[in-house]
């Protein structure tokens, strides 16, 4: 999985791509999102458009940081998550959870 | 009288076509998905029905190497596909673990379950498969999709 992290507005934009499965890609995705916690970064923004599935352990991954980031006063927004994630997400009940964007802008521009 | 289309969705004799084993190892588990992906790429299964696939595979690899070998890479686990004349497909996932109950997992859904970090893979299964039976005492798990 590729990972490309930036920063934009105090706002760390994560973009993913390949699929978010147990494995490397929640090891390495688990990884960036505790540094950026552990650096004070709390509002984060997933880009998931280039992600066409996540199974149950990158689900709980997800659902796991959105608490932790809420817990510090930030979140943990989707962007343009595939149908196949939705439907996945929807699935399991937790799809409601998340705010999601049609794009990257709309998501930083929620944190303001 | 006409025919339930699922059950002559599973009639006919089934032809494998893939046979492969993995250590059970949470790094081989993409591999193996992607293996299975591709087969059934060239079977000509539909993309939408090859993702419902991988992902259900996906979850009971998973389930085999974390929850069946406790990661313990010196195991196998073993994974087969067969097919029909309609083009139906069973995978049979099998590890060397103690098996498991699956009546007994809680539904991922409910006010209590939502906010976890597991617990989503059986049921997942189940939605994504038209048919899913456990064998063994829970150590095998086969998938049906019409």
């Amino acid at each position: 999985m590729d990972i490309n992290v930036r920063k934009r507005a105090d706002v760390e934009l994560i973009q993913l791509r390949g699929q978010l499965r147990l494995g490397e890609a929640v090891d390495e995705l688990r990884k960036v999102i505790e540094e950026s916690l552990g650096n004070g970064d709390a509002r984060l923004v997933l880009n998931l458009a280039e992600v066409p599935m996540i199974d149950s352990s990158g689900i709980g991954l997800l659902v796991r940081f959105l608490a932790s980031t809420k817990q510090r006063g930030g979140s943990l927004k989707l962007v343009q998550p595939s149908k196949f994630a939705v439907q996945t997400l929807r699935l399991v009940g937790v799809l409601n959870l998340f705010e999601i964007f049609d794009n990257d802008d709309a998501a930083v521009a929620s944190f303001a | 009288m006409t025919p339930d289309p699922r059950d002559n969705g599973k009639e006919g004799e089934l032809t494998s076509v893939l046979d492969v084993s993995m250590p059970a190892n949470s790094n081989a588990i993409a591999a193996t998905a992607d293996t299975i992906t591709e087969t059934l790429g060239q079977l000509g299964v539909p993309e939408e029905k090859q993702l419902e696939i991988q992902l259900a595979v996906q979850e009971a690899l998973a389930n085999a190497v974390v929850h069946g070998c406790k990661n313990d890479s010196s195991k196998q686990v073993r994974c087969r596909v067969k097919r029909n004349a309609a083009c139906a497909i069973v995978i049979t996932i099998t590890d060397p673990g103690p098996g498991f109950s699956p009546s007994y997992l809680p539904d991922p859904r409910s006010a209590q379950q939502l906010q976890e970090g597991h617990g989503r893979g059986v049921f997942l299964i189940r939605q994504l498969m038209d048919e899913v039976s456990f064998e063994s005492g829970g150590n095998q798990i086969t998938m049906w999709k019409y």
